[in-house]
């Protein structure tokens, strides 16, 4: 099992464009995973393979997410979202 | 007997046709087919939607059916009918329960983006639905203004664009997607017109006056009339707007000025020449960069490139390098955080520590020019000095050599930096073209920061300053024959940044498209050598705020 904490800084959040592009790199990893929005609500968590689970966290700009793998490829799946997420997301941090 | 609806005007434009209502999930029998199989079919229709889309330039609603495609098959929302159909539920009638299930989810969290969301997954469950029952696709039989509570991005690019008049919906507003791909794709429409759904039934023809927010059932023949000569009068005006767009950019006095456009896309391109760019002045390529886990491939990235050389159909097109770094961020380059990002390691200074970054996008170029058979411009950002030079040209050199049969392209650098404006002289022998890019020359040449608010009163590129610094640049390319000066940041298209641009002799103004009308008017209006004497005279002004009132009240 892998983890880690991170900070959600695009604009617009894990809503729409951003969510599908999450979704698509969680995709790729045979390990479960799974997100929690700790600015939210900590006991609820969604598959970070789910658009809709992932959309229904309702994570905004600035809002802390943990991200949760469990399976081989885990470490790797955990570091690359987390990177993914820091990185923007495909959107320009400062929003252009 | 005329009966008025009032609504909010939408999208400009009347029309008079048969009303046609649009029901999400009318399901007209039981599922034929298995759920899991429909899905897919509906992810692939939607996938097929949203390129029409972007091929429109409608990237915004694009993204929605991107997300879309991907809600289509979400394990919740199949595990979710799953459950219904356990329970003894048709499972068609479950995915919609499903749907609507998430949907309501959505809208008590209390937050309005993914409250709207909500109507994306009813949306997609319909769809799923109508594929699982053996329904055709919503179609319109003759000419008809559609009517519906809302109407999803994904129907309206799916109905017959010629058989579809108008649009007239109960809800919505003017911002809501509805309104704006209807006024993007120029369909009269009037929302929030309470009342509409259960008055349509028993009308026979429906008229919708798209500018005033005005819904006629059964219209009388005197506001038909009426009505009629109104989309005349539009008809004219548009035709207008059309004679400007293939009109020449010149001065009152004939001088010819090149208009060019720019774009972020290749989608982009038809467009920008439909409305009568002619040339490609700026084609910003981070799209290729943004938005993936990896970067993109010489193959890949040819193949966008080639398209735009094939929309240009002969045209020039400039093809600016990534320009990232700064405030353009890329997932997968790791780049150090800095406490400048505008003054730090960014476009061509990336070379050296993401050796293959520049090489592949230039072998791509080259690559998308031999197969189109038309020759490239190759513009490099944030050159300084002659050592920057030197790279970018060693560069083009060397992905020439690599790629077989490919075409000599044009070579040029962005005008930004200070030091490249001092060192213009010394630059312009050197390259093909110059293209200033005001927007980062007035952040550096005033040192003020363009991401802060701050100091947004100092951001005006119609500063004497900018001035001084853009007559240089224009005075070194003169003194060179073979090397042509381009403006492609906003002040290109500010109708008085362009009418002093014109007067300081540059060649080419590039802009975005919707600027051209704006543009053409302005410079239309006055004489080259009117231009000039004012061009010189503001540059012995004092701020920016005196140069626009000298604009403004001169000839």
């Amino acid at each position: 099992m892998a983890d880690a904490e991170v900070e959600v800084s695009n604009p617009s959040g894990l809503h729409a464009r951003p969510a599908a592009t999450f979704v698509r790199a969680s995709a790729a990893f045979a390990a479960d995973v799974t997100v929690t929005n700790l600015t939210r609500d900590t006991l609820r968590s969604a598959s970070a393979k789910s658009v809709l689970g992932v959309m229904g966290l309702a994570v905004a700009r600035g809002h802390r997410i943990r991200i949760v793998a469990q399976g081989t490829d885990a470490d790797e799946a955990v570091a690359r979202l987390t990177e993914l997420v820091a990185s923007g997301l495909g959107e320009a941090i400062d929003g252009e | 007997m005329t009966r008025e609806l009032r609504g909010t005007a939408a999208a400009p434009g009347v029309a008079i046709a048969a009303p046609w209502l649009y029901r999400a999930s009318a399901l007209d029998g039981p599922a034929g087919r298995p759920l899991a199989e429909a899905a897919r079919a509906a992810a692939d229709e939607i996938g097929e939607l949203a390129t029409r889309l972007r091929d429109r330039g409608r990237e915004a609603e694009a993204e929605i059916l991107d997300a879309q495609a991907l809600m289509a098959i979400d394990p919740a929302l199949h595990d979710s009918a799953g459950e219904r159909v356990a329970s003894g539920a048709d499972p068609a009638v479950a995915i919609i329960e499903a749907g609507e299930a998430v949907a309501a989810s959505f809208e008590a969290i209390g937050d309005e983006i993914l409250a709207a969301r909500g109507a994306d997954v009813r949306d997609v469950a319909a769809r799923i639905a109508r594929i699982m029952t053996g329904a055709a696709a919503p179609r319109l039989e003759r000419r008809s203004v559609v009517v519906a509570r809302d109407l999803p991005p994904s129907v309206t690019v799916e109905l017959d664009r010629a058989l579809l008049a108008g649009i007239a919906l109960e809800g919505g507003s003017r911002t809501s997607h509805a309104a704006i791909l209807s006024r993007s794709l120029g369909i009269p429409a009037v929302v929030g017109v309470a009342g509409l759904c259960e008055a349509v039934p028993a009308v026979s023809e429906l008229a919708i006056d798209g500018a005033a927010g005005l819904v006629y059932l059964d219209p009388d023949a005197e506001t038909a009339a009426r009505l009629a000569t109104l989309a005349k009068d539009g008809q004219d005006r548009s035709a207008l707007d059309a004679g400007l767009a293939s009109s020449a950019l010149a001065t009152a006095d004939g001088h010819l000025v090149t208009c060019a456009a720019n774009i972020g896309e290749p989608a982009e391109a038809e467009a920008a020449f439909s409305a009568g760019a002619e040339a490609i002045g700026l084609f910003r390529t981070e799209f290729a960069f943004a938005g993936r886990s990896s970067a993109p491939d010489e193959v890949t990235q040819a193949a966008a490139y080639a398209e735009v050389l094939r929309a240009s159909a002969g045209n020039e097109v400039v093809f600016r390098l990534a320009d990232i770094g700064g405030d353009k961020p890329i997932a997968y380059l790791p780049l150090e955080p800095e406490a400048n990002p505008f003054l730090g390691v960014r476009a061509i200074r990336l070379a050296e520590r993401h050796p293959e970054l520049l090489p592949t996008q230039l072998r791509a170029i080259l690559r998308a020019s031999a197969e189109v058979g038309q020759r490239a411009s190759i513009m490099a950002p944030m050159v300084a000095d002659e050592s920057d030079l030197d790279l970018v040209l060693r560069l083009v050199a060397d992905a020439r050599a690599a790629v077989p049969d490919a075409l000599t392209p044009r070579v040029g650098i962005m005008m930004e930096v200070p030091s490249a404006v001092l060192l213009a002289d010394r630059l312009a022998p050197r390259v093909e073209f110059m293209s200033i890019g005001t927007n980062d020359l007035t952040q550096y040449l005033l040192a003020a920061d363009r991401s802060n608010a701050a100091l947004a009163a100092r951001q005006d590129p119609l500063h004497p300053a900018v001035l001084r610094a853009i007559a240089r640049v224009v005075e070194a390319g003169r003194s060179v024959p073979a090397c042509e000066v381009a403006v492609c940041g906003e002040m290109a298209g500010d109708p008085i940044g362009a009418l002093l641009l014109v007067g300081l002799g540059v060649d080419e103004l590039s802009m975005e498209p919707r600027a051209f009308g704006a543009v053409k008017r302005a410079v239309g209006a006055r004489t080259l050598p009117d231009l000039v004497a004012l061009a010189a005279a503001a540059q012995w002004l004092s701020t920016a705020a005196e140069v626009r009132d000298a604009v403004e009240s001169g000839p």
